[in-house]
């Protein structure tokens, strides 16, 4: 019966009573402690303001979840252990699981390497020694900088079928436009689409690392008479690697996270046209917050902790197949 | 001793963060200076509208009162449920609360609602419409009273109708005959349509709406057997996907890319001739289309006598579990209930209440075409049909929609869509 708050509070209560203990019991003792371990008990005590945050506002409730998801918890009645009943639903009766799975997996699958790709490109592209280089840098960063839910409003003006933007420039060229946020083929495209245009963040990154790389590396290439594709395949690529590293594994996380979008953007919030944009996170808030099932909602959401875990660590373990850092093979 | 300073810099930052967290959280003060006690009222009433409206009722109410103050609250739509779920959660939570009319079983049997049955009897039921009355139930006890409600009317262009040879003072009453008068209507230049005269999923209705009319009023889960999977149901289905052909999808997309702007409503610009809305619907035609000359009607029945049925909706006033003055926070509600605070709702906002005597003394403070669409929808609300959420199907929606959607996108036949989402509706079944 016991709210989640009342047990954080009583969690930041124990740490509290422990803490001063420790404290009194520490001060005393000082004059007993060796300089490294006054040291030591300085620093903790410094960044014991984070430490207690961490235990009581991240560590707490996370583990607290974990133990909701073996039980019925509703957040205001129950919380009765029910095993792993949770776990079995999730893959043996609730359709809705598998499609917001095959939705996010989908997603993931295409967002990743098309963000990654288009940033990429264009850091290249800004990256010449041309007049008027600043003027295009800000222009393409812009994007980056509008955020949240007026862009998705934005998004869903552009991609209107008969009136929108998109759709008349590609009249302009002969093509009749998909109907984008309403055909439940098109959904999840208009979302990449959408994607696509803030790719600036991304690109500020790999910006930042191409200027660094030093021009004796091209010019030694260009001696050789190496072609431009030859310099970027062999020069860049692996100068960059540790930020495409870095990119890759952050935007994976970030993907399979992807909730305001279909949140917003769908009628309701109800996951769009044939629940097409029903994504993995915006089931398992309809569940926490729509019928209160935060037991199955908490299920869910470790599930998805394991999955982007088990991803993360497959991609450390290629990353270092193909990821050069420079000054060195320390691994 | 530098060393030593910082120390005990780091002891004092830590005694005073601890101090910082373990102030009391104070409760907000439960009672004004003058000792009244304070009820907490949260709606999400905060438009330039609706927000007086509601102030001016709590107004009179606490200048009748000499120990209780009434305080209002706004949050914004969507955050008040999640705020109130996490303050019933916390044991600290506002003393009344407006909430959906379809959900209240559901927080009934998830405890975050106050049993009200024993501040109510027989007769203050009665005082209600017994359609909404009949979701503030759950396994024979009250959690909370019926506020305001809605319903869905056929509004019609006069105008169009006299152009068509269609007599103005007679609506369709069958479906058989929307569909006959909804030819005539049309209004083509070439293949492009200048007017439609009818389209099923315009205006405030959906498939859901015209499945449940079909199926003389029968929703998706009555008495806790699934009828979703029913001949009427398919039959509806059916029916919507023979406009949409008959239409053909660009003439349905067109149009309904200019549905954006009230100004831009397209029966009020007069390019579809009849349209069912719900009846406030009426206020945007009495700002916007002057010039409009329409009746209204309600829904067309599927066949002469199945019921001319039509959607409902509405919000409740209720207790949050755990709230501290539930007594105090029953008379508020019993007053946002009665006849004076609802009349002057439903007459303010042109909104339906649940409140009978407070509809029909409404009626009399109105006139003209005001007067006459109110009326329709009082009347219709005999034909409304709620759509409360059961306790064993909590998101039966979201499992039914997408097959729904499926049929009239044409990627399943009605008759799989429906026997699919049966099966995977009473798949999740909750004991």
């Amino acid at each position: 019966m016991k709210s989640s708050d009342t047990t954080l509070a009583h969690t930041k209560g124990g740490s509290k009573v422990m803490q001063e203990q420790k404290a009194a019991e520490t001060v005393g003792r000082t004059k007993g402690l060796s300089k490294k371990a006054k040291e030591n008990l300085a620093g903790y005590l410094f960044i014991s303001p984070w430490i207690i945050g961490f235990l009581g506002l991240t560590l707490g409730p996370l583990l607290f979840s974990l133990a909701a998801s073996f039980t019925d918890y509703n957040i205001t009645s129950k919380m009765n252990f029910i095993g792993l009943e949770n776990y079995k639903r999730m893959f043996t009766m609730d359709d809705l699981f598998r499609t917001s799975l095959f939705n996010t997996i989908y997603y993931v699958i295409f967002s990743v390497p098309l963000t990654t790709a288009g940033a990429i490109l264009l850091a290249v592209l800004l990256n010449q020694k041309i007049k008027g280089m600043k003027f295009f840098r800000t222009i393409y960063y812009l994007p980056a900088v509008l955020s949240g839910v007026a862009v998705y409003f934005l998004w869903m003006q552009l991609l209107s079928p008969s009136t929108g933007l998109v759709n008349t420039m590609l009249a302009w060229i002969g093509i009749d436009g998909p109907a984008w946020l309403f055909d439940p083929e098109w959904t999840k495209p208009a979302l990449l689409l959408m994607k696509m245009w803030s790719v600036g963040g991304g690109m500020l990154l790999y910006l930042a690392i191409m200027q660094g790389v030093s021009a004796q590396m091209y010019e030694a290439a260009d001696i050789e008479g190496a072609s431009p594709w030859q310099k970027f395949y062999h020069i860049t690529l692996p100068m960059i690697s540790p930020i495409i590293f870095f990119d890759v594994i952050t935007s994976t996380i970030g993907a399979f996270q992807i909730f305001q979008e279909a949140y917003v953007m769908t009628e309701n919030g109800s996951g769009g046209p044939g629940n097409s944009l029903l994504f993995y996170n915006l089931h398992m808030w309809n569940n926490a917050f729509e019928v209160f099932d935060m037991g199955y909602a908490s299920a869910m959401a470790w599930l998805l902790f394991i999955i982007v875990m088990i991803l993360t660590t497959v991609n450390m373990k290629l990353g270092k197949r193909w990821v050069h850092y420079e000054g060195g093979d320390s691994k | 001793m530098k060393r030593g300073l910082a120390f005990i810099i780091a002891v004092f930052m830590l005694i005073g963060l601890l101090a910082g967290c373990s102030g009391e959280n104070k409760a907000e003060a439960d009672k004004t200076k003058d000792g009244k006690i304070v009820v907490d009222f949260w709606t999400f009433w905060g438009s330039e509208t609706r927000r007086p409206i509601i102030e001016k009722i709590i107004d009179d109410y606490n200048s009748s009162q000499d120990k209780v103050f009434v305080k209002h609250t706004f949050l914004p739509w969507g955050d008040i449920w999640t705020k109130n779920l996490a303050s019933v959660a916390a044991g600290n939570p506002a003393d009344v609360i407006v909430n959906d009319i379809n959900t209240v079983a559901q927080r009934a049997e998830n405890k975050q609602v106050e049993d009200l049955s024993q501040y109510i009897d027989d007769s203050f039921k009665q005082k209600f419409h017994p359609h909404l009355w009949d979701t503030v139930e759950y396994d024979g006890k009250s959690y909370a009273v019926p506020f305001n409600t809605d319903t869905r009317l056929l509004f019609y262009n006069k105008t169009a109708f006299k152009e068509a040879g269609l007599d103005p003072e007679k609506p369709p009453a069958t479906w058989a005959e929307l569909e006959e008068y909804a030819k005539k209507l049309d209004v083509k230049n070439g293949d492009n349509y200048e007017r439609v005269g009818f389209y099923p999923l315009w205006g405030s209705v959906g498939a859901s709406s015209w499945m449940t009319n079909a199926d003389s009023g029968k929703g998706f889960i009555e008495d806790g057997e699934l009828t979703i999977n029913t001949p009427k149901k398919v039959e509806a289905l059916n029916w919507i996907l023979d406009w949409k052909e008959r239409l053909g999808e660009n003439t349905v997309q067109a149009f309904q890319a200019e549905f954006g702007s009230e100004q831009a409503n397209p029966f009020i610009a007069e390019k579809v001739a009849m349209w069912v809305d719900v009846g406030t619907f009426y206020t945007q035609l009495r700002d916007y289309g002057q010039d409009v000359d329409f009746g209204v009607a309600p829904i067309p029945a599927n066949e002469e006598g199945s019921g001319n049925w039509a959607e409902g909706g509405g919000f409740v006033v209720e207790i949050p579990k755990g709230a501290k003055h539930p007594e105090e926070a029953m008379d508020f509600i019993k007053y946002l209930t009665d006849v004076e605070a609802q009349k002057y709702w439903s007459v303010k906002n042109y909104d339906n209440v649940a409140n009978i005597e407070a509809a029909e003394a409404a009626l009399n403070e109105l006139e003209g075409p005001d007067k006459m669409v109110y009326e329709a929808t009082v009347k219709n609300l005999k034909q409304t049909k709620m759509f409360p959420v059961p306790v064993e199907y909590p998101d039966y929606h979201s499992r039914l929609n997408p097959h729904i959607d499926n049929a009239l996108l044409g990627k399943t036949s009605p008759e799989e869509a429906l026997e699919e989402a049966e099966e995977d509706i009473a798949k999740m079944k909750k004991e």
